[in-house]
């Protein structure tokens, strides 16, 4: 136990004074909350719009009956999650095969593995500094957009909301950590861990890119911008007979994308958030029901990448001459 | 408790088709300094990286003050130091950092006056708080020692230690490879080219050819037994050329 707080220690330190790793993080950072703050101003926008409107109103004398326009202020995050989502998952590629490359890289596993670790401590400080390393990234990172929300966008946030929020940055944590932690399983597994970084990188492709885009370019609705129930002026409840006619298409359309981690991250992070319309203030029991199987995969995920870092990061395995 | 500190018995390492150690059979006394000599691609390294529990042995059995390599590799950790042919830090830390980091990594408990202790050992008090990235090889190699005996070991392994210093540098980790040996009682097994470094240092010796062992004795021994031969460097050539490779 002592082992694995001094090699998670010693990570911890090392990632929060390197550079580059700094530089990644406060780039996605600033990246996250410019989007934030742009949707902010939209939304800020449209409620100037609608007080106005209303004044208006009042001033001509006419009936003050119009109803708010539909502002949620947790589905301006949506352009900041899916940056989370594409440009900090690849970030966190980065720095899973950098925990392992700088100790193959630098020659310092031999020093290492002379000394009484456990057979999994090596891997296991590794792995805890990552969980933690995003853990804290992640709350700042929330914290940073909650206060973006309150203060640029003037948005009422409820105790609900609060809640919500804190369960995304959850499923975030889990997303960040596991791509690190296959990135580290990678550089572990293969002799030389550029090819390690070269295959999680492909894997990143696989699952962050070309298997969500497959799934949304199958998706009918998305043959037209804009929509093509929309185009057609075609309503929900229409749109949704139309769709009963093809289940066995959408089913097909459905399994590939849930082969996807990034949409098993992607599905409940946007119900807890109001951006899928459907669970838009709906309860969290509601949210919950319809998409705890995406956070269990999830979940299974996280733990198969953290296996096989464990299990890729021992002694044996890492000393293989590159 | 043996008073072996090093025993090997039919020790053996294949990669592949190619054995790259046969059959060693070895005993290294407590106390002593042992100089394992060969040619490049005798087996030194394998040999130290089996001892030292970095590479597992194809067959054969080797155990270190008294523990076996293989089921008993943690307590072998324990027991022994290693100073790696060319030995990488953390360059990014001060010395202090890094040894501090090695220390708690082997359970001292504790390491700041064991670090200064290691440091008083190698002559290198007054380096502690600098780093790492701006020591030159002599001055890693002092530090590699440093770490290598945080412990207190009871064997310390020396890959190479004198490969690539300059002669003040050689003599300078001669005298600390001495005062280790006789001052604190480790017992030292060291690979080395330097054939007349070895009769200044070590007290036996042994011969690795084509990972096979065809001699070992003390080298008092051995400078006797070889009358006719001017020094250990003609020994040894004498005895590697008496053997089919």
């Amino acid at each position: 136990m002592t082992s694995l707080i001094t090699l998670c220690g010693k990570e911890l330190r090392d990632l929060s004074c390197n550079r580059s790793v700094r530089l990644l993080i406060a780039f996605l950072a600033v990246v996250v909350v410019l989007s934030v703050l742009v949707a902010a101003a939209d939304f800020r926008t449209k409620t100037a719009d609608y007080t106005s409107y209303l004044a208006a109103l009042k001033a001509s004398g006419g009936a003050v009956n119009a109803p708010p326009p539909d502002l949620f202020p947790l589905q301006m995050l949506r352009a900041g999650m899916e940056y989370l989502e594409i440009v900090g998952s690849l970030f966190a590629v980065i720095l899973g095969y950098g925990l392992i490359a700088k100790e193959k890289n630098n020659g310092t596993l031999e020093l290492l593995f002379t000394r009484p670790l456990g057979r999994h401590s090596f891997a296991a400080g590794k792995i805890l500094a990552a969980l933690v390393i995003w853990t804290a990234v992640t709350a700042a990172l929330f914290a940073v957009i909650t206060a973006t929300l309150l203060i640029a966008g003037n948005a009422p946030l409820t105790g609900t909301d609060f809640i919500r929020l804190i369960i995304a940055a959850a499923h975030t944590t889990i997303y960040l950590t596991l791509w690190s932690l296959a990135a580290l399983a990678l550089a572990a597994l293969t002799r030389s861990p550029a090819t390690g970084l070269v295959l999680a990188l492909v894997l990143w492709l696989v699952v962050v890119l070309v298997i969500p885009q497959i799934g949304d370019t199958m998706d009918p609705d998305n043959q037209i911008p804009g929509g093509l129930f929309a185009s057609l002026q075609i309503d929900k409840a229409h749109e949704h007979a139309v769709m009963a006619n093809f289940t066995g298409y959408e089913t097909s359309r459905d399994l590939i994308e849930q082969t996807s981690l990034t949409k098993q991250y992607e599905r409940p992070l946007f119900a807890w958030l109001g951006i899928k319309d459907q669970y838009n203030q709906q309860s969290p029991a509601f949210v919950w029901a319809g998409t705890f199987n995406h956070t269990l995969w999830l979940l299974a995920g996280f733990a198969a990448a953290a296996a096989a870092a464990l299990l890729a990061g021992t002694r044996d395995k890492l000393l293989r001459k590159a | 408790m043996t008073d072996m500190a090093i025993e090997t018995s039919a020790l053996a390492k294949t990669y592949g088709s190619k054995q790259a150690l046969e059959a060693l059979s070895l005993e290294v006394p407590r106390g002593e300094i042992f100089g394992l000599l060969g040619h490049n691609g005798a087996g030194k390294t394998t040999t130290v990286n089996i001892l030292t529990t970095l590479l597992p042995a194809s067959s054969g059995t080797a155990r270190i003050a008294g523990h076996d390599v293989t089921t008993g590799a943690d307590r072998v950790r324990r027991s022994i130091g290693y100073l790696p042919e060319n030995v990488h830090f953390y360059d990014n830390l001060t010395l202090t950092e890094n040894l501090t980091f090695f220390a708690r990594l082997s359970g001292v408990p504790d390491p700041a006056a064991r670090i200064a202790a290691a440091l008083e050992a190698v002559d290198f008090t007054g380096h502690g708080q600098e780093k790492m990235s701006t020591f030159s090889k002599g001055m890693r190699q002092r530090a590699g020692i440093a770490q290598a005996i945080l412990h207190e070991p009871a064997v310390l392994f020396l890959d190479e230690p004198t490969s690539g210093l300059d002669p003040q540098g050689v003599a300078k980790l001669r005298e600390i490879i001495i005062s280790l040996n006789q001052s604190l009682g480790m017992t030292v097994f060291m690979n080395t080219h330097l054939l007349a470094e070895v009769t200044k240092t070590c007290t036996s010796i042994g011969i690795l050819s084509s990972g096979r062992l065809i001699y070992q004795n003390s080298v008092a021994a051995t400078l006797g037994a070889f009358p006719d031969q001017a020094s250990l460097e003609d020994i040894y050539l004498h005895i590697e050329a008496g053997t089919p490779s």
